[in-house]
């Protein structure tokens, strides 16, 4: 019985962990309406504040610990000012959410550059010795959190509902419009809530480090945990998010002592999706109805890039040649093996494109896709001699597969809640990868992968495989570009910008929907198949979470909704790390600041920015703007 | 005697404590132009909200073509051929103004994603007559020399006009159209009273919200007033236009 006890009390103190972050969340959330996927990232930057503060500089620990928090604040409210308030302005909420995204990968790059890629564990405030209360033991580190972390509940408590600062906060949560017509300066509360947000994570960063040691990406594990805990609780709902972390951490804790440390996170996720099919707004659901007859989401100005028939023509013709000869050309070591690598991801982030540029679906699962098709087909190929053809095609049907059961839960959810059941997807597709050890490998991966092959020919050379991604790019394109110029890609389109003009024209949104995310999914499959015979080995974080974020930027970059941008968001991220080789340190941070930058100041992507010139140059006389005469 | 088009038996939808449209009940005939007419707030898009289960009646039925349209979602509605137009235009924003007109004709395309992907004949064919269509709609619209201008570039009156082009191309067998002359001046008023009573004549059954009442009495077979929810009075346009109730419920807001 005192095991089971002493479990509780660990997830208790992992779990108060979470809730912080899930408090910063819920924060965020109801001043601004969006969830902020970079919170997660503030806790790590606190606690390597404190790593300089405390062990480099031996300043005293309290002294070290608000100066680490003072400065991880001041460095949010910059990032906070220059990009997520302008952000929240001027973007539709789902975009908004994909440059949090953003954020998250950049503060991982800047930790990387600064901290390098060790973990990091701080030592404990009061010494090594543990508490003992009876028969339990605690780590005197966890009163320290335990304690600090009820004492920021209780002062944002106090703040938000007995100060008129706290009022004003409310005020913007409650109604935005309302809050601007009081004279409250709604874009200082919402970047006050960011701050605060900031200060939460690096306050609880830098009390839990002690107990689990961090590295750079840690990040991206306490923002997927703080928010299936808030997804759990009801975001939005500060008591929600006190509930539901406490209550993963405990659970999770259970689970890895009970089942399999493998799969403590497998459950939770399960969990949470369970959840979400069950009350997509949690336990204590919060957060206003909305009149649902006007649009929900900020009118998505984008640009509008209509080729002429001839003009495309000759762009796609122009681009294949160039693309095709490359391989015959003298290229510098290791181009050409970027150059396919960048090819077989632009295959996924076309799928990407389909789903998120034309019907309008954030998904941040797409890797979860890429991690099925390259698994199946690596496994069947490798272990049962399946031809690696037969082998790519049970990919992409057990993605679609897949996809028509993550669709049961996402059918019913729109927007960020959206997004968030795919990330949670891309999440426990992770876990599996990670924990089904005798199937996949494990961490450590899965190797002698053969290469691709046709009948007797092989792709066993660079050039071979490049040739067969660019053969499969283009084909893809080219029937893709067929759907969108016709009824399919206008419904997609539909879908998109106005669900509900769509449905009262008889578009069955729900079907189209499913049909973008089985497009989606199977070409995230094949892509992620290729990618295994093309490196002839394949580990879990070859295609975990943060490649579904690159594949992001990476279509953002190029250009939303254009089909072929994506590969020049793919050629940039790739290439350049290869063809200035002392970038590669700085890559995930440049990803995460070229994302948010790409998405406040060149909304059309880099190949849309071109297109749009190319089609202005093809207008002549006809108007584009202006009214019929009067 | 035929079915009528719509029957509205008894509806009424509440909002929390308001009651925006309060026991109506009233028939349109098929092939009939009917007028929906009350001054702000009268609840008349929230009687199109309701008919089309938009924000369902809280009590009440409504039949189209004899049929009850209880608990059909928008898309059922649409394909049993009833389809509506919104007061504030929602034409796609990101698209042209013939892509537009195109969405509209989704429920009639045969061809199936993948024969559209893969260009096959059928489909081709299928999208060129579309076109053609939509095309001669927006002539006859006065759009056609915008029509591969971005649909939210043009100005109010131009959209709610590529609304109800976009409508027709659903081949719908009754429009509900909320609105349809705000934003025009006198003579694109003048057109679409020509256009609508032209769609009126091939068969199409129209109701329509409108203030204008020189538009709402030149082309009306039948006026249905709505007042704070109630149905004041129906009738022809000239009885109507005697009513006093009718004149009583406008007081101060219309000449
Ligand atoms: N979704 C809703 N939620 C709450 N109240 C609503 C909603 N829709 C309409 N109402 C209320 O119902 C009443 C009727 O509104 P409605 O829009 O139907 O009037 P209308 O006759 O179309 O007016 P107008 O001529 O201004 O378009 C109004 O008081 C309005 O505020
Ligand atoms: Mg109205």
């Amino acid at each position: 019985m005192t095991g089971f006890f002493q479990i509780v009390i660990g997830g208790l103190l992992q779990g108060g962990v979470f809730a912080a972050v899930a408090l910063g969340f819920s924060l965020v959330y109801r001043v601004t309406g969006v969830v902020n996927l970079s919170q997660g990232a503030f806790c790590v930057l606190g606690a390597m504040a404190m790593y300089y503060f405390q062990v480099a500089f031996g300043w005293p620990t309290p002294i070290a610990a608000a100066a680490s928090v003072v400065s991880v604040v001041a460095f949010g409210l910059i990032v906070g000012a220059t990009t997520f308030v302008p952000a929240v302005a001027k973007l539709p909420v789902s975009s908004t959410l994909v440059l949090t995204a953003g954020l998250l990968t950049f503060f991982e790059g800047v930790a990387l550059i600064v901290w390098g890629n060790q973990p990091y564990a701080l030592p404990p405030f009061s010494g090594e010795a543990p508490v003992s209360f009876g028969a339990l033991r605690v780590p005197s580190q966890g009163l320290w959190l335990a304690g600090g972390i009820a004492a920021m509940i209780l002062a944002l408590w106090f703040l938000v509902y007995r100060t008129a600062l706290g009022r004003a906060l409310q005020a913007c949560a409650e109604n935005a419009m309302a809050a601007r017509l009081m004279g409250i300066d709604t874009p200082r509360m919402m970047l006050l809530s960011f701050g605060l947000a900031a200060a939460i994570g690096a306050s609880s960063g830098l009390l839990v480090a002690p107990i689990t040691s961090l590295q750079f990406d840690s990040g991206g594990f306490f923002t997927t945990s703080g928010f299936i805990a808030v997804a759990i609780g009801g975001m939005g709902s500060f008591a929600g998010s006190i509930v539901g972390g406490l209550l993963l951490g405990v659970a999770e804790q259970l689970a890895a002592y009970y089942v399999s440390s493998l799969f403590a996170n497998t459950l939770a996720l399960l969990l949470l999706l369970a959840m979400l099919l069950w009350r997509p707004n949690g336990m204590f659901s919060s957060g206003p109805v909305r009149r649902v007859d006007v649009r929900s989401d900020a009118v998505v100005h984008r640009a509008l890039i209509r080729l002429p028939d001839g003009r495309l023509v000759a762009l796609g013709l122009g681009l294949l040649v160039v693309l095709g000869v490359l391989p015959v050309l003298p290229l510098p070591n290791g181009v050409l093996s970027s150059l396919t690598i960048s090819m077989i991801l632009f295959i996924a982030v076309l799928g990407l494109d389909v789903l998120m540029g034309w019907a309008g679906q954030v998904s941040l699962g797409q890797a979860g896709f890429m991690a099925i098709g390259g698994y199946t087909a690596a496994i069947l190929a490798t272990n049962y001699d399946w031809s690696p053809l037969a082998g790519v095609a049970a990919g992409m049907a057990l993605s679609i597969a897949c996809a028509l059961a993550l669709s049961l839960v996402t059918g019913q959810l729109r927007g960020h809640y959206l997004a968030l059941a795919t990330l949670t997807f891309g999440l426990l597709v992770d876990s599996l990868t990670v924990g089904l050890i005798n199937v996949t490998g494990g961490p450590s991966g899965l190797v002698g992968i053969p290469s691709f092959s046709l009948g007797s020919f092989d792709f066993d050379t660079s050039a071979r495989m490049y040739w067969l991604a660019l053969g499969v790019a283009a084909v893809a394109v080219f029937i893709l570009e067929g759907g969108m110029r016709s009824q399919f890609g206008r419904a997609l389109q539909a879908v998109r910008t106005d669900q509900l003009a769509a449905a009262a024209l008889g578009v069955n949104v729900g079907r189209v929907k499913l049909a973008a995310l089985c497009i989606s999914s199977a070409l995230a499959s094949l892509s992620g198949s290729l990618y295994a015979f093309n490196f002839h080995f394949l580990s879990p974080e070859m295609v975990a979470t943060p490649r579904s974020f690159e594949m992001i930027a990476m279509l953002v970059l190029g250009g939303e909704g254009t089909l072929v941008g994506g590969l020049f968001g793919a050629l940039v991220l790739t290439m350049l790390p290869t063809l200035v080789q002392g970038l590669a340190l700085y890559k995930t941070a440049a990803e995460g600041a070229l994302l948010v930058a790409t998405f406040l100041y060149l909304p059309e992507g880099l190949f849309g920015r071109f297109a749009m010139l190319l089609s202005r140059v093809g207008r002549r006389a006809a108007p584009v703007k202006g009214a019929p005469a009067p | 005697m035929t079915t009528p088009a719509l029957e509205v038996a008894a509806v009424s939808r509440r909002f929390g404590g308001l009651l925006a449209v309060d026991g109506v009940t009233f028939s349109i005939a098929q092939g009939g132009l009917s007028a929906l007419i009350g001054p702000n707030g009268a609840g008349k898009t929230t009687l199109f909200n309701a008919i089309t289960n938009l924000f369902p009646p809280t009590s009440g039925e409504v039949r189209f073509m004899g049929r009850s349209l209880t608990g059909l979602d928008a898309r059922r509605i649409a394909g049993l051929g009833l389809i509506r137009t919104f007061q504030t235009a929602r034409v796609f924003p990101g698209m042209t103004v013939l892509e537009n007109a195109l969405a509209g004709a989704h429920m009639h395309v045969g061809a199936t994603a993948l024969a559209q992907m893969f260009r096959l004949p059928g489909a081709r064919a299928e999208e060129r007559a579309l076109r053609d269509k939509a095309g001669a709609l927006l002539d006859l619209i006065g759009l056609s020399a915008f029509r591969d201008a971005a649909a939210t570039d043009l100005p109010m009156g131009a959209q709610k006009n590529l609304e109800v082009v976009r409508a027709l191309m659903a081949n719908p067998r009754m429009l509900l159209l909320d609105e349809p002359a705000a934003g025009l001046n006198d003579s694109e008023t003048a057109d679409l009273a020509a256009l609508l009573t032209a769609i009126r004549d091939i068969g199409v059954t129209i109701m329509v919200v409108e203030h204008n009442m020189s538009l709402v009495m030149g082309i009306a077979d039948q006026v249905i007033v709505l007042d704070a929810g109630k149905l004041v009075a129906i009738g022809a346009p000239a009885d109507i236009q005697a009513d006093r109730r009718v004149i009583e419920a406008y007081v101060g807001l219309e000449d």
